[in-house]
């Protein structure tokens, strides 16, 4: 086991004592700035960066992927206390976290996540271990046509989250597709719905629309509802997970990392997609469906987990190929760069101890973030005991410093306001806000690859089903779809 | 998926009670939808079709099935609405939706935001943030006029250095920044 | 009646939120030397993207070189870069901001029919180049750049070729000024967008793409682990390392670079110009930048003041009638 040995070296590496503290210092600094309204890991990676000038190379990687991984995490606090999701892999975490964190089940839904976080990692850094290099190799055979197929899969195996009324989740998902509708066409680059303004041009980014509708959206509808008089503060409540919470998580905290961890290794994945795909699957498998839009602990589980272990998943792609699949990963490559280190196939032979101390640091990173958050999970569930004027007023405020702080631009106050008001109208017509966030991120990656994968074929369709892939994708949409009927066609045949 | 009926609310609608206005709303929804689908088509058919492009699906086919889907979907809608379909409105923790929509409030917590869009540039954030908090604060009940503001200044300029000044993200500090 | 103290209190949270940030912020004025006090440097892209790459490199090599201190860098993404190129000529006359930029600005005002160009704004000096490359999978049947001008130049559309810019960005340029050098027409041209590096790299080993155009330095490593191959380089010379020719000497008659340098905002007096074009031209001294160009892979290529000023308006040029050509400008 060369890798194992490699490993062992890596763990000698990090565990000395400088290295532990600077792991410890990057998952602190981390989860404090990605907290932060507005700065999602990346960022926080990219403002962290002279904070690394002057140490030598092995104790700044050490200290990213403390960052990194204390980014990642400290978007999903946020998510589940304010329903304000720091980042984009944190969307899904606010739709189950908050209702739990609401009905005072916050350390619960704090806790769900931070364990969850724990085990998408250590799962997912193991694989990274193990499978690097055959992953890699399989993840460059993966086209357009695969990556539109799966996004196809991801359509379909959601609708289940359309909601009580066809009718109006559909509704939903249509203003969903309209807002990632707007800006200029990657393929093409014509404008699309921006009105002229140069603003629009990059779109609407999915973090701005999720805190428009959650935070924006909800502060307003209860502004037009507030439940007056005996409103009690929100009870904090026990501050450990019972017995019965973790019979119902420990499973989605195990199927995370397999969605995850591959999505976050292809070079088109990302972790929006797989914390959907985690939240779907869940919510089918739950015995306790029905809780599920009230605070069902599974939906936090999951997509935590599978975020957690997508990000490991990128780690793999951009150690052995080189080749940065999210932004945080182009903000670690550039890093790189600044050490004059040139990530990619011959990373691994070129700077072993590098390399082996970075991946043992993530093992590292991974305890000490669950060491730190568990038991900060009741301290900061006790900040929704403030009264709720200050709550909502600070819900507005923690969404407008992140909508502005980025771009300094006014204009994005107003997207954001616009989008807010849209989710109080939703909220007023009983559509469903989950649909329109998944259109929101589905919609332009669909049709990008679609259309990449149209043009590669200079306009032929065979060009979307040429690949065992897609076509394997294709087949179990199919199954997806004809299972139902067939079950009911299994049924009356029985009768 | 197969459990579920096609999209008849009927089981969320009051049977009593102000139906006209609810059901005018409602068709009211109807309408954005089909004006918003009208207006992605309006914007698709706008985009010239004179550069080079490649294979059958252009910048403008996806928009053009959004908003005729849309288009589509908000006619459905109205039929159902007709029939007597209702949406049901959100309930929650500190929402009671059975109280009429409290519009005073509403307005109030628009005026403090837009205060803060129109403010931002030119006074700069810490005030323009101040403004937003006391503003949403007062318009949701809180009446301590002492705490209120010292709270909201203090948030504001907590906010204000931890950005500008820890981070390095640059955020506009007032009219007095380079005078003083 | 608390209506007194209800005053005082706004008052002072008044007096707190207009007061306390000058005061804070209060930082030498000293003008000594090359440093610009104050300095922001402007990126109009991502963290992690190119620009961003440049200026905050160049940064740290100033602040360590003792040319100036806290230089602070700021992003501002959207629309290719011209979001950012509004914000810098909309500051006119400030002599404390730079913007970090380079050629896919220059398609970008086309492409997004932007109302503020680059000549509207006080360029400081290009800093460097890189020349693009043209290289296919290990598996690929071009085995020299030939091989892969007599196949394209046959059937152009069935040969798509994949590049890491948007239209008007220098990845799409440099395959339409090669096709236009082949007699190939460039509306004729497949070119198929990828989001950055990571995807596109990924496309053209796996074979996906017929072949790929962009930076050198996005491949490097993948040609020395024997993973993409090389058929040309696109600039002026050879580039060290990387065993493939020129265009020029492949018998196509274009030469290409892309290249990335500052710009600052209209209206400057003399003395504010004088002092950003010299502190640039100071950094290309500092052993600290000279370095960092060695690490990054970067070709040094510096040029100031108004001599860029007139190459901006020659690649302007170029660029515009490409774009014409497509009907994308």
């Amino acid at each position: 086991m060369d890798a194992f040995t490699h490993l062992l070296d890596g763990f000698g590496t990090a565990l000395t004592p400088a290295h532990l503290a600077f792991a410890a210092i990057g998952v602190i600094l981390g989860t404090a700035i990605g907290v932060l309204p507005g700065i999602g890991p990346a960022m926080a990676v990219a403002l962290l960066l002279p904070v690394t000038y002057g140490l030598d190379s092995t104790a700044a990687f050490i200290m990213f992927a403390g960052i990194y991984y204390g980014g990642m995490f400290g978007g999903s606090t946020t998510s589940i206390l304010l329903n304000t999701p720091g980042e984009s892999a944190a969307v899904v975490t606010a739709i189950e976290g908050n209702p739990m964190a609401r009905s005072g089940r916050g350390p619960q839904a704090l806790a769900a996540a931070a364990i969850g976080h724990f085990v998408g990692g250590m799962v997912g850094t193991t694989a990274l271990v193990l499978l690097a290099p055959a992953v890699a190799s399989v993840a460059v055979d993966i086209g357009a046509p695969d990556y539109f197929a799966i996004m196809v899969l991801a359509f379909v195996a959601v609708t289940s989250v359309l909601g009580a009324s066809r009718l109006r989740g559909l509704a939903s998902l249509l203003l969903g597709l309209t807002l990632g509708l707007v800006g200029l066409d990657q393929m093409t680059g014509q404008s699309r719905l921006t009105f002229g303004t140069l603003h629009l041009s990059d779109g609407i980014d999915v973090v701005l629309v999720a805190v428009g509708l959650f935070a924006v959206g909800e502060a307003l509808w209860v502004a037009a509802h507030l439940r007056h008089g005996g409103s009690s503060p929100i009870p904090v409540g026990r501050p450990w997970l019972s017995r019965d919470d973790l019979r119902r998580t420990w499973k989605p905290w195990l199927r995370g990392p397999l969605i995850g961890f591959p999505f976050g290794a292809v070079p088109a994945g990302g972790a929006e997609i797989p914390t959907f795909l985690s939240y779907a699957t869940e919510k089918r498998l739950s015995k306790h469906r029905d809780e599920f839009g009230k605070g069902a602990i599974e939906g936090v589980a999951g997509p935590e987990s599978t975020a957690s272990a997508s990000a490991a998943g990128t780690m793999v792609t951009m150690l052995t190929l080189g080749l940065p699949t999210t932004a945080v990963a182009a903000v670690m490559l550039a890093a790189f760069q600044q050490y004059g280190i040139q990530p990619g196939p011959l990373l691994f032979q070129r700077e072993t101890d590098l390399v082996w101390g970075l991946i043992a640091s993530l093992f590292v990173g991974t305890v000490l973030l669950l060491l730190i958050n568990l038991p900060l999970a009741p301290v900061w569930a006790k900040l929704l005991r403030i009264p709720r004027p200050y709550l909502y007023g600070g819900i507005l405020f923690f969404a407008s410093v992140g909508a502005y702080a980025v771009g300094g631009d006014p204009v994005d106050l107003v997207v954001l306001l616009l989008i807010g008001l849209l989710g109080f109208a939703m909220r007023r017509f009983g559509l469903p806000v989950l649909p329109a966030i998944l259109g929101v991120i589905l919609g332009p990656g669909a049709e990008l690859q679609m259309r990449r994968a149209l043009q590669i074929s200079d306009g032929s369709l065979t060009g979307l089903v040429n690949s065992p892939l897609a076509v394997a994708v294709y087949a179990v949409v199919a199954v997806l779809l004809a299972w139902p009927l067939a079950r009911r066609l299994v049924r009356a045949a029985r009768r | 998926m197969s459990e579920m009926t096609h999209g008849h609310g009927h089981e969320h609608g009051h049977e009593h009670g102000d139906r006209t206005p609810v059901r005018r709303s409602e068709l009211g929804l109807c309408a954005f939808l089909l004006v918003l689908g009208g207006l992605v088509c309006v914007d698709a058919l706008r985009i010239p079709d004179d550069f080079t492009r490649r294979g059958p699906v252009g910048p403008e086919a996806v928009p053009m099935l959004v908003g005729g889907l849309l288009v589509l979907v908000s006619v459905l809608l109205a039929v159902d609405v007709l029939r007597g379909g209702r949406g049901q409105a959100e309930a929650g923790e500190d929402i009671d939706p059975d109280t009429p929509a409290d519009w005073r409030t509403v307005a109030m917590l628009l005026a403090a935001f837009l205060a803060n869009v129109a403010l931002i540039g030119p006074l700069g954030f810490p005030i323009a943030m101040a403004v937003l908090f006391w503003g949403s604060v007062y318009a949701l009940g809180s009446r301590d006029m002492v705490r209120d503001p010292l709270l909201a200044a203090g948030l504001s300029l907590l906010t204000w250095f931890v950005f500008d000044r820890l981070l390095g993200v640059p955020l506009p500090g007032g009219p007095l920044m380079g005078v003083l | 009646m608390r209506q007194p103290r209800a005053w005082l209190a706004a008052l002072g949270a008044a007096l707190l939120v207009t007061c306390v940030p000058p005061l804070v912020s209060g930082g030498d004025d000293r003008t000594t030397g090359t440093a610009i006090p104050g300095l922001r440097v402007l990126v109009p892209n991502a963290p992690g993207g190119g620009y961003d790459l440049t200026a905050r490199t160049a940064v740290k090599a100033m602040e360590e070189a003792g040319l100036s201190k806290n230089i602070e860098v700021f992003n501002l993404p959207g629309a290719g870069g011209t979001v950012g190129l509004g914000r810098i000529v909309g500051e006119r006359g400030n002599g404390r901001l730079a913007m970090s930029m380079g050629l896919g600005v220059v398609g970008s005002v086309h492409t997004n029919r932007s109302p503020s160009t680059l000549a509207d704004t006080t360029p400081v000096a290009r800093l460097i180049e890189e020349s693009d490359i043209v290289v296919v999978g290990k598996n690929s049947p071009y085995r020299t750049i030939q091989d892969l001008i007599r196949a394209w130049s046959a059937r152009p559309r069935s040969v798509p070729v994949g590049g890491g810019s948007s239209p008007g960005g220098p990845d799409h340029l440099a395959p339409m000024l090669m096709a236009r050098a082949a007699g190939v027409p460039p509306r004729q041209v497949n070119y198929v967008p990828f989001d950055g590096g990571g995807e596109l790299t990924a496309s053209i080993l796996g074979g996906k793409v017929g072949f790929g155009m962009t930076g050198v330095g996005e491949t490097r490593d993948q040609i020395a682990a024997g993973e993409l191959r090389p058929l040309a380089v696109t600039g002026a010379r050879r580039v060290p390392g990387i065993d493939a020719p020129t265009l020029k000497e492949a018998g196509l008659n274009v030469e290409f670079t892309n290249w990335r340098g500052i710009v600052a905002p209209p209206g400057l007096s003399d003395r504010d110009r004088d002092r950003m074009v010299a502190l640039w031209t100071e950094l290309q001294r500092t052993e600290q930048w000279q370095k960092a160009l060695r690490d990054n892979g970067w070709t040094p290529a510096f040029l100031p003041g108004d001599r860029f000023r007139a190459f901006i308006a020659a690649e302007n040029g170029r660029v515009a009638s490409v774009l014409k050509e497509l009907g994308l400008a």
